[in-house]
């Protein structure tokens, strides 16, 4: 009996030291990856034209669009990556050029959630946009509002002007048309 | 064609016209007529009544049923249209059930999903729908899906019941000497989402009776819901196995609305993906069987051959089971070369390992004396039960659409029926075989005609893979069928002028018919041959239930 126990201990910390078969973290490797393997989507917002397309489309409505405060271009899209089937037609009728605004070919494989309930809830792709370029697009619309103030208060007294011009042309008209009326 | 032409335009028909190649189009003034034009077209050899598809016009306040009759040996088929009132109380027509067997499930298909009452069906169940849908036919026009998914808990609530009522009926049963129901399934390692209530005494089985609906997704539904791209979603999960040869059968039926002729180099590369579909699934299948009889090594072996065939499916369209491949219009992605070479790979993998399967499993001594044996099933049970694919060819019966109607670009391709004789399980299997064979001889010519007709200017695959196909489709209806892997797949589709979506689709799958014949097969056997017979016709539940 006890001679039993110490082989099974032996046998154990023999085990014990044995090197790990499994080394590698295979759910980072593909064993075949294709260069247009429909993965986890890629959004570029600075490309994305705001259409709406994609979420029209879209099979399964996994995608949203998130309203971002621009006058312009103002939406962008969001993926419900737990909803999404990764069909890739969003990425078909996307139509800027000549890159995407979204694609899934070439992406991630790898698509990974933790356990909880909250992680699967928020396992969304999410547009995840940078201050500055919120920023940078509305100091781009200011200035071209401001331009466009410009130019309309440019066009407002070049109308003025017009107007003034033409008021003294009327204003000459009668003479003229006086002067006309006697040579016919 | 003529004399058939002319036989049913004896009857009272509005329209009668040739279509297609092989149908006669012809509707019914009225459903007097439908017996007696049944009993003529049967006689005549058109024995198989492969499915029946309402369609539902509740502006025009009527339900237009769709019979169709085929003859699988001189490809000549019927289309036969004729009206019913659609309020529920007068929602009636003689059933064609006693003369045509094969049409038994599709009629209480049709009864659960529409409401469409067949006078004289020996047992008019409910068939497909859960337990919450009955009594309520979900797709008639109008069914407020949304107020029926608010109520989800009460919903399932109500399944769990209707299994609870049965459970008492089975209890009570019990003790009573050695007669019992037995549940084969669903969670049998053979049986897939499927439940064959078996009457056994002892090990006698006395009678099965399926129960099927476990994967009812209500796919023909969905489809109404999305633009004529988006419904490929929906058709190519009707069976993850052969996901291409779907996608086929629905392009074709739009482009034949749309009246727009894909390429020649698109219909090739149809050619070249359906076949790899079929490969896949036939590889699964095949080790399916032999899973059943409790080997599964075949399984593996076959599984890593399917992996290299996937792998050119995911060079293709970046996936490796819902492809997407085929769009109204041609094919989705152009093709470049290198897939070609990954292809000849994947059938060079499979030449390799072929001798070893025959060498161990086909000539197997122990399978082949017990398959020969089990499930037979005669010519005539093929005819008159509406059974196709892989099943009617193991019984020595000359169907297969991609040689009846060819499709696609199956005009160019050198092929032939692969048959057997006797019908029993192994036979089957073997032609399973046979065909992945004569796949792989498909694959060749079509590689050598996409590569002859790129090098000589004739394919443009970048330019040539798709053609515009207007998103709002005219009014009109189309019959498509395809040889799927198991068998016929025929769809229905009805599109109305400036409607974004299909107006219905029936989609007639292999499988109902295959699993109606279980019972006949199994009546009076024993416990131990429902796996064999089961696994050997090739059975998915996905496009069973769809």
């Amino acid at each position: 009996m006890l001679l039993h126990i110490i082989q099974k201990m032996f046998r154990v910390v023999r085990a014990l030291r044995q090197p790990r078969l499994a080394t590698q973290d295979v759910r980072h490797h593909a064993v075949h990856l294709s260069a247009n393997y429909r993965g986890q989507h890629t959004v570029d917002h600075e490309v994305c034209t705001g259409c709406d397309i994609c979420a029209d489309i879209c099979p399964v409505n996994a995608i949203t669009m998130l309203k971002l405060p621009f006058k312009r271009r103002n939406t962008v899209p969001e993926v419900n990556l737990a909803t999404c089937i990764y069909c890739g037609l969003c990425e078909d009728v996307c139509p800027t050029k000549p890159e995407k605004a979204i694609k899934l070919s070439g992406g991630r494989f790898d698509i990974l959630t933790g356990g909880s309930h909250a992680d699967q809830e928020s396992f969304w792709l999410r547009a995840n946009i940078p201050q500055s370029y919120i920023d940078s697009r509305l100091a781009e619309e200011e200035a071209a509002r401001v331009k466009k103030e410009m130019e309309a208060k440019k066009k407002e007294a070049l109308a003025a002007e017009e107007a003034r011009l033409a008021a003294e042309a009327e204003h000459a008209q009668p003479v003229a048309s006086g002067a006309e009326g006697e040579k016919s | 064609m003529q004399q058939l032409q002319n036989l049913i335009a004896g009857f009272n028909v509005s329209s009668c016209e040739p279509y297609k190649q092989c149908w006669i189009k012809a509707k019914l003034t009225t459903q007097d007529d439908l017996i007696s034009l049944a009993t003529a077209l049967k006689a005549n050899g058109l024995t198989s009544l492969i499915t029946v598809s309402p369609t539902d016009f509740p502006d025009d306040n009527r339900l237009e049923l769709n019979y169709f009759f085929e003859d699988l040996l001189t490809r000549r088929n019927a289309w036969i249209k004729v009206d019913i009132p659609r309020e529920l109380d007068a929602c009636q027509i003689p059933s064609l059930t006693p003369l045509f067997p094969s049409v038994n499930w599709h009629e209480r298909e049709a009864f659960s999903t529409f409401g469409v009452r067949f006078i004289g069906h020996p047992a008019l169940e409910d068939i497909f729908i859960s337990e919450d849908f009955i009594g309520k036919f979900p797709f008639r026009k109008g069914f407020d899906w949304q107020a029926h998914e608010a109520n989800l808990i009460e919903n399932m609530a109500c399944i769990v019941r209707g299994f609870e009522r049965e459970h008492a009926i089975n209890d009570a049963r019990m003790g009573k000497g050695s007669h019992t129901t037995l549940n084969w399934g669903p969670t049998h390692p053979a049986s897939g989402p499927l439940r064959l209530r078996v009457e056994v005494n002892g090990e006698d089985i006395i009678s099965v009776k399926p129960d099927v609906g476990y994967v009812w997704r209500g796919l023909e539904h969905l489809v109404e819901g999305k633009d004529f791209v988006g419904a490929l979603v929906a058709i190519e999960r009707i069976c993850f196995m052969d996901n291409t040869n779907a996608m086929i059968c629905y392009a074709q039926a739009v482009e034949e609305i749309a009246g727009k002729p894909i390429t020649p180099f698109a219909s090739m590369m149809r050619v070249m993906l359906g076949e790899i579909g079929r490969v896949v699934s036939h590889l699964m299948g095949i080790g399916g069987f032999f899973n059943t009889m409790g080997l599964v090594t075949l399984q593996m072996w076959a599984l890593d051959v399917r992996e290299y065939f996937l792998d050119v499916l995911e060079d293709y369209s970046g996936a490796r089971i819902a492809t997407a491949s085929i769009e109204p219009g041609g094919v989705r992605y152009p093709l470049k070369l290198a897939l070609l070479v990954t292809l000849e790979a994947a059938i060079a993998k499979y030449e390799a390992t072929r001798s070893e399967f025959y060498a161990i499993f086909i000539n197997n001594p122990t399978m082949q004396s017990r398959a020969t044996v089990v499930g037979i099933i005669t010519p005539e049970m093929v005819l008159n039960n509406g059974l196709c694919g892989v099943v009617a060819r193991a019984s020595g019966v000359k169907t297969d659409i991609r040689l009846d109607e060819p499709y696609a670009a199956y005009d160019k391709i050198n092929m032939t029926y692969m048959l057997a004789e006797q019908g029993s399980a192994k036979n089957r299997f073997e032609v399973l075989f046979k065909e992945v064979d004569q796949s792989m001889d498909i694959l060749k010519q079509a590689i050598a005609d996409l590569r002859r007709g790129i090098e000589s200017g004739e394919y443009r695959p970048e330019k040539d893979a798709m053609v515009r196909i207007p998103k709002k489709l005219p009014d009109g209806e189309a019959v498509s069928r395809v040889e799927w892997s198991r068998g016929e797949l025929m769809m229905h589709l009805v599109t109305r002028k400036s409607d974004e979506t299909p107006y219905r689709l029936k989609i007639k799958a292999p499988s109902v018919n295959h699993t109606m014949m279980l019972e006949t097969l199994l009546a009076g056997k024993t416990l131990s041959d429902i796996p064999l017979v089961f696994g050997s016709l090739y059975i998915c539940q996905g496009d069973l239930d769809r």
